[in-house]
């Protein structure tokens, strides 16, 4: 393999272990804290990939919007991209309210089932609303095409990599800083990290732990809504699309260990890694690869690769 | 369990017959497969061919075959859920791995139908016992989630890699064959018979799933089917008695591989083909809509769920504005379930007729209801 050759690998083993790294940190949050598995944070991703679609661009859908010819604000890429996650971060703490916080108290079976519900209801909704067939964002002149990349070890030398996944790259890196910051230096994070403790124990303190829960459910929701944006630019949109991201991250979720979010990292660069090898080597293994690696990792380390809290053992 | 003694009933009623007779009567093995031979007897006649009754249902008869088979499959499933508490979210492995066996043995070895569908089984058995080892190690929602990637991970696998072996998103055929060499599945009966059953089809399948009632009635009733739920209530408790849970639990999700394999086999036949999307998520998730639609833990709710679920699915599809909401609809309904009443239809079927049998009690309940109060002894379905 020629440098250029490893670099393009190694960004799209990046790209994709971002996308699942920015569904699975709300969902290892979630899961980890608030002993909420919730699979319907798929519902995030699907609305952050359509409502990005009305802002970035207009189209012609099918289903109930057929009638209405050309739908969209049509504003472009970027507003799309800083608006996206705030609609669902508002949608994250409706969420929160009326369907998380009624089954915190509940068994983790049922949680899983109504979620599971609620994403199911939700695509057909979805598919209803905009028709069944796939729809691809259009990407601006500057998001096509390679970027050039300053290689360490290649002095004079330059390499390529495709502009949309260095972006996806970027910003996924920052954020995952920002939510590690947030844990560790505010006094929300803390007082996430204390109600995850013992929260009856942080109540009597005198602190609110609702707000905090349900300050960093919305954030995780608003990671979950740019990865629909990002996601949809990588691949193309349809209906099932948030079933098809929440299984891989609620595997990489478990992978990693619940409550871990350093665990979460690792298995989204795993599963990343793992998808562009198989992508190189076995091409028709691709789809399969994320699904092995969970298998092998589990069956050595049943709690995952970082267990750290014990859930349901 | 006594039944020949016939109490007077003491609530002024003079009828020969008391409820305690009849919840004596319902409770045994007989009646629940009796129940079943009945059902299989009148459910397609009732569904595609009685004078008034099918014309509101507008079902067919092959509808009902299919209701069957996923009948199996949702036992199967509820036998791992609903009586041991593990919520598989993979159980479509087991469905599409026993289809695809049924089908290669069907082309490459030797056809026969029984022959075929008991290949199906021991494929289910055999990864059965592989995905046990790497599952039953996990509890609650990681073994959900494992063996959805387990499952996934079989679709992705027979879906590229193995094209040569599974002939991808084509699928394989099937040929029909006679059963034994003798008897012509296709054959229609004449007369009531062919009223009833319409062809040997049907009768195929239905003695199929008149075996996997009584079998599952029958490991409920027993002392060994008492442990899977003690599991299911209380899994330390369990092993502190000193038994040893996995075990158990083995032996519960090997009984549901091997019925879910059942259906999976006997898919292959009805429909001459196996195909990679026997496999999918969506698989996994329609049975576990169908049995929680149904009810939990029940023999009757789980076929009960199966045939709301095709209802909807092959039916109402069909209905002019309506058919186009027909698995949102299916989805609210399911969500709705899990969230105010866990029981699912046949527990709202099984309290509505407790409550007519004690009028007083719904009189009260309704005066209560009516003034504002909230009724006594909420259930909040704690007896999952």
């Amino acid at each position: 393999m020629s440098i250029d050759g490893i670099v393009g690998f190694l960004f799209i083993a990046l790209s994709v272990a971002s996308l699942y790294l920015l569904v699975s940190v709300g969902l290892s949050i979630v899961f980890g804290s608030l002993k909420y598995v919730n699979m319907a944070h798929g519902v995030l991703y699907l609305g952050g990939a359509y409502i990005g679609l009305l802002i970035a661009s207009s189209e012609q859908y099918g289903g109930l919007l057929s009638e209405f010819g050309q739908v969209g604000l049509d504003w472009g890429f970027v507003p799309a991209l800083v608006l996206t996650p705030l609609v669902i971060f508002a949608v994250g703490v409706v969420m929160e309210r009326f369907i998380a916080k009624p089954f915190y108290e509940r068994d983790l079976l049922d949680q899983l089932l109504v979620t599971f519900g609620i994403l199911i209801a939700a695509q057909e909704l979805v598919a209803i609303v905009f028709g069944r067939t796939g729809t691809i964002y259009p990407r601006p002149d500057w998001l096509t095409g390679a970027i050039s990349l300053p290689v360490i070890g290649t002095p004079p030398g330059m390499s390529a990599a495709s502009t949309i996944r260095v972006l996806v790259v970027t910003l996924t890196l920052v954020l995952i800083v920002a939510i590690f910051a947030f844990f560790k230096y505010t006094d929300y994070g803390l007082a996430v990290r204390a109600g995850t403790e013992d929260s009856e124990m942080t109540q009597m303190l005198g602190i609110r732990v609702g707000r905090p829960f349900l300050l960093i459910f919305a954030v995780g929701s608003a990671y979950a809504g740019l990865a629909g944006v990002l996601g949809g630019s990588l691949f193309n949109v349809t209906s099932g699309i948030g079933m098809e991201i929440i299984i891989p991250s609620l595997v990489i979720v478990i992978m990693g260990g619940v409550g871990s979010l350093r665990g979460t990292v690792i298995g989204a660069l795993l599963a990343g890694l793992f998808f562009a090898t198989a992508t190189e080597l076995v091409p028709s293994m691709t789809r399969a690869s994320i699904y092995l690696l969970a298998i092998l990792v589990l069956t050595i380390r049943p709690s995952g690769i970082f267990p750290s809290t014990e859930i349901g053992q | 369990m006594s039944t020949d003694t016939i109490h007077e009933s003491t609530d002024g009623e003079s009828s020969l017959i008391s409820w305690e007779t009849w919840d004596g009567i319902k409770h045994t093995e007989w009646f629940v497969s009796l129940s079943a031979v009945l059902f299989v007897l009148l459910f397609s006649y009732a569904f595609g061919r009685a004078p008034v009754v099918s014309d509101l249902l507008r079902g067919y008869h092959g509808l009902a075959i299919t209701v069957l088979i996923w009948s199996i499959f949702a036992l199967g499933f509820n036998l791992l859920l609903g009586q041991t508490g593990l919520l598989s979210f993979g159980h479509a492995m087991f469905f599409g791995t026993a289809s695809y066996a049924s089908a290669l043995f069907a082309i490459h070895v030797y056809n026969d139908p029984l022959v075929v569908i008991l290949v199906g089984m021991l494929a289910a058995i055999v990864l059965g016992v592989i995905a046990a080892l790497l599952l039953l190690r996990l509890h609650t929602v990681y073994f959900s989630i494992v063996a959805l990637a387990i499952a996934q991970f079989l679709y992705f696998l027979a879906r590229e890699p193995l094209v040569e072996i599974t002939k991808g998103i084509n699928g394989l055929d099937v040929p029909r064959v006679p059963l034994l060499g003798l008897v012509d599945l296709e054959h229609e009966y004449g007369g009531l018979l062919g009223m009833l059953v319409v062809n040997n089809l049907y009768l195929f399948v239905g003695v199929f799933f008149v075996a996997v009632v009584a079998f599952i009635t029958r490991v409920r009733k027993s002392p060994y089917g008492l442990i899977f739920k003690a599991i299911r209530e209380n899994e330390t408790r369990t092993a502190f008695v000193g038994l040893n849970v996995w075990r158990y639990k083995f032996a519960a999700f090997m009984l549901s591989a091997a019925i879910v394999g059942l259906a999976g086999g006997l898919m292959a036949v009805n429909t001459q083909f196996a195909g990679v999307e026997r496999l999918y998520w969506s698989v996994s998730g329609d049975i576990v809509v169908m049995a929680v639609l149904g009810g939990l833990g029940t023999i009757a709710g789980p076929v009960i769920g199966t045939f709301v679920f095709f209802y909807f699915k092959g039916i109402v599809n069909g209905f002019p504005t309506l058919g186009n909401y027909w698995l949102l609809l299916l989805a609210l309904s399911f969500t709705t379930v899990v969230w105010v009443y866990p029981d699912g239809i046949w527990g709202m079927i099984t309290d509505f007729t407790a409550a007519l049998r004690d009028p007083k009690a719904l009189l009260a309940k309704t005066k209560r209801r009516l003034a504002g109060l909230s009724p006594l002894g909420d259930s909040t379905g704690g007896d999952r």
